[in-house]
């Protein structure tokens, strides 16, 4: 017993010395005796010796506070030979930290002077890392939930190790030297330059937004991105946007090299919300002139042979990123439409109209509208309008897998691979209640004229109309799994019988409000707030390519009647009249002005 | 308590008896060692080994730019640079009395708080600050800047000759 006690106190007794001695024992203070002992043998007078025997171990650390938040940076205590030129050919901790032309520092009288004075800088404000750590783990960042470790330099245990090589180098630190040197032409951050022209050329910028450089709305604003986010991450979001978050709708764009990604991460790493030197008016130049000549200024506009146009635009087709969200040939994105028989689809001056502004010619398109140049815009469309090879389709069944199946599923279900992308979405196929309520005629019509204001093209020029009813027989046993039945045809009034004027629309107005905006939204743009758990959405009724593409009489059948297979009720059941939906009628007519143009202008 | 059984026994062999010893001399060293480096420990704590504010060893730049005859205050480091011909010192500005910022005069600094008065050396000559005002420790670092140690006094009246 007595002998337990003894040993069990003795034991304290060392536990407390070891404590102690890692609480008061640092590694700095070995190393700042080290350079004492070194300037002493280099000292060149006695006041110098004497000067340096007097000074103990300490913490040394510069407060500054110009840059954003107080920086407090106590490197200077394990690198105190930092500032010290003699100490140039020495190991780390105790390396004097290197002069160059480039950063600004000029030799005078054999004297190196630093244009950046760790005085008035510091060491994060270039550097990163964790100012105040006093162990080399955390003063590196290297402590995995440091947000800013050691730029270009320190790796986190968590990073993924393929990643690692291209996340170190000196190039990163040029993300912090743009903080302030933001001029587009400064000399000093060349990899900062080429991530920002990689921005605009890979159309970064169609959408994502950077405060003052663009303004898309699709992906995340990246105007903190470098501040919110570690090296490793932007990279592998740009490497393989679906292996970081495997919802995300961002394409992997194959075109883009490491050291292009590299770069890009290198400019992304460099936007921190407002920098140093930007002015007000660099944040609003983009408001002011839409980011046009912003953008054509990094990306390089090719100057456009009118002989050469279209070979040309495929170039540039392929340039500019384009096969990340469509689909040309082999070459497949995954998140847009097929492009490889465009020329059958579109005409050129839908193309044309698509390219400047997308929503023009698709009221929800996601597509962004990217600033290239007039001429290069004229070339693209020569390309695609070229492209007029009909596809050869033995079966119903092939014309499905290569004309449909990437909308409307190899189920059938409208849920195919770049379905999530469409809005209108496509067509479920196997809600027969839908399909056995439609006419043929209807439902072939859908297939050789296509839908208005949706992603459906017309594919007459592709299927001739005994190969588009062969097809929809396809769809009917393959997916409908319902025979076909013909629909008895409805009790519909021929021609609207209320007449058109403010008070028939005003009488609608208020019936819409009442009956349709719970699902169609109170400004009939289909996100009422039942919108959010039907499937397919609610129509869009702003969208004025389908409104002027459709009949009164399909209105009225569609209201009185239902849309069979949709949450769409029949309204005869709840009470509207002829004249009830006569006032909706019009007032969905005033609501959309006749549009320009159309993927059938011609035809309606 | 080890020693109290010890004596209370009285009767045990002379082995059983120095075993005991050295056992409770063991248990009293830990005890008290532990004790004492606790002590120990507990005092370091209370001094703070770095400080947030600005540091007090910094560089205030060359010796070019306080040519000779520059008496001038730096308002940031409450220190006042006094350069005569080649000798160079660093006074504290900071009123000895209640720590008011104390301003350059002809005749030496003033402060404007309580009306202390010093002369150019920092002696009191009037008002009530206790002390006259401090003299920093300066040094050229091998970069060829001057360094001014605030946590360094030296006797009023040493320069660094440069």
């Amino acid at each position: 017993m007595r002998f337990a006690l003894a040993v069990g106190t003795f034991l304290i007794l060392v536990i407390h010395g070891v404590i102690l001695y890692h609480q008061f024992s640092h590694k700095w203070e070995a190393h700042q005796i080290a350079y004492f002992n070194q300037a002493k043998a280099m000292a060149k007078g006695d006041a110098e010796r004497a000067a340096l025997e007097a000074r103990s171990p300490r913490i040394e650390q510069t407060v500054v506070a110009d840059f954003g938040e107080t920086r407090v940076d106590r490197c200077t205590t394990c690198h105190i030979a930092s500032d010290d030129p003699r100490f140039s050919t020495y190991q780390q901790p105790l390396k004097t930290h290197p002069y160059s032309l480039a950063m600004g520092d000029v030799q005078k009288n054999g004297r190196w002077e630093r244009r950046h004075k760790f005085s008035e800088f510091g060491c994060t404000v270039c550097h990163d890392g964790q100012g105040r750590g006093l162990s080399p783990k955390d003063a590196h960042g290297e402590d995995e939930y440091w947000p800013d470790p050691l730029l270009g330099a320190a790796v986190q245990e968590n990073w993924r190790k393929e990643f690692v090589p291209m996340l170190k180098g000196k190039e990163f630190l040029e993300a912090n030297c743009a903080q302030c040197h933001t001029s587009p032409g400064f000399a000093g951050t060349p990899t900062v330059r080429r991530g920002m022209d990689l921005y605009y050329a890979s159309n970064c910028y169609g959408c994502h937004r950077i405060e003052g450089l663009s303004d898309g709305t699709i992906g995340p604003d990246l105007t903190e991105v470098g501040r919110k986010f570690k090296v490793d991450y932007i990279y592998a979001r740009i490497k393989d946007p679906k292996s970081v978050l495997a919802t995300s709708i961002m394409p992997k764009f194959n075109m883009l090299t490491d050291q292009d990604i590299r770069a890009l991460v290198i400019f992304l790493k460099s936007r921190k919300g407002k920098n140093f030197s930007e002015t007000e008016m660099d944040r609003y130049r983009l408001r002011a002139t839409g980011g046009a000549e912003l953008v054509q200024a990094h990306i390089k506009p090719v100057q456009i042979n009118p002989a050469q146009m279209a070979r040309q635009g495929e170039q540039l087709v392929l340039d500019r990123a384009c096969t990340a969200c469509h689909k040309l040939g082999a070459k497949d994105g995954a998140v847009a439409p097929d492009l490889t028989f465009e020329g059958l689809l579109k005409d050129p001056a839908w193309l044309d109209a698509h390219f400047r502004n997308p929503r023009s010619t698709m009221p929800d398109s996601i597509m962004p509208a990217f600033r290239f140049t007039e001429p290069e815009f004229k070339a693209m469309t020569a390309y695609l309008s070229g492209l007029k090879t009909v596809p050869a389709l033995p079966s119903p069944e092939a014309a499905y897998k290569a004309l449909c199946l990437r909308c409307h599923g190899d189920k059938g279900n409208g849920q195919g691979p770049i379905a999530e992308h469409l809005d209108p979405s496509p067509r479920d196929f196997t809600k027969a209640a839908f399909m056995n309520s439609k006419p043929m005629d209807r439902l072939v019509a859908s297939v050789r004229k296509g839908v208005e204001g949706t992603s459906m093209p017309a594919w007459e020029r592709i299927l001739d109309d005994r190969q588009a009813k062969a097809l929809l027989d396809y769809i009917q046993t393959a997916f409908v799994k319902e025979p076909r039945q013909e629909p008895k045809p409805r009790n519909l009034p021929a021609a609207n019988p209320v007449a058109s004027s403010p008070e028939s629309i005003a009488r609608g107005e208020a019936t819409f409000v009442n009956r349709c905006a719970g699902c169609h939204g109170r400004k009939g743009d289909g996100k009422g707030p039942n919108s959010l758990d039907i499937l397919p959405k609610p129509r869009n009724l702003r969208n004025a390519f389908f409104l002027s593409s459709v009949s009164d009489a399909r209105l009225f059948d569609s209201i009185l009647y239902g849309v069979q297979g949709t949450a769409m009720p029949s309204w005869i059941d709840y009470g509207l009249s002829n004249n009830d939906v006569g006032d909706l009628v019009n007032f969905l007519r005033n609501l959309n002005p006749k549009p320009k143009g159309g993927q059938n202008a011609g035809t309606i | 308590m080890a020693v109290n059984l010890k004596r209370s026994s009285g009767g045990g062999t002379q082995v059983a008896v120095s075993r005991r010893r050295m056992l409770a001399w063991i248990t009293g060293t830990g005890l008290v060692g532990s004790g004492v480096l606790s002590a120990v420990s507990n005092f370091v704590f209370i001094k703070p080994r770095a400080t947030y504010g600005q540091p007090q060893r910094f560089s205030i730049g060359k010796p070019e730019d306080f040519p000779p005859g520059t008496r001038i205050a730096l308002e940031t480091r409450r220190i006042c640079v006094v350069r005569e011909g080649n000798r160079l010192a660093a006074l504290s500005t900071t009123c000895t009395h209640l720590g008011c910022i104390v301003g350059l005069a002809d005749t030496g600094f003033a402060c404007p708080c309580h009306g202390s008065r010093f002369d150019a050396d920092g002696t009191v000559t009037g008002g009530p600050a206790p002390r006259p005002l401090p003299w920093f420790k300066v040094t050229l670092a091998p970069n060829g800047e001057i360094e001014v140690d605030k946590d360094t006094e030296i006797t009023p009246g040493s320069y660094l000759t440069l």
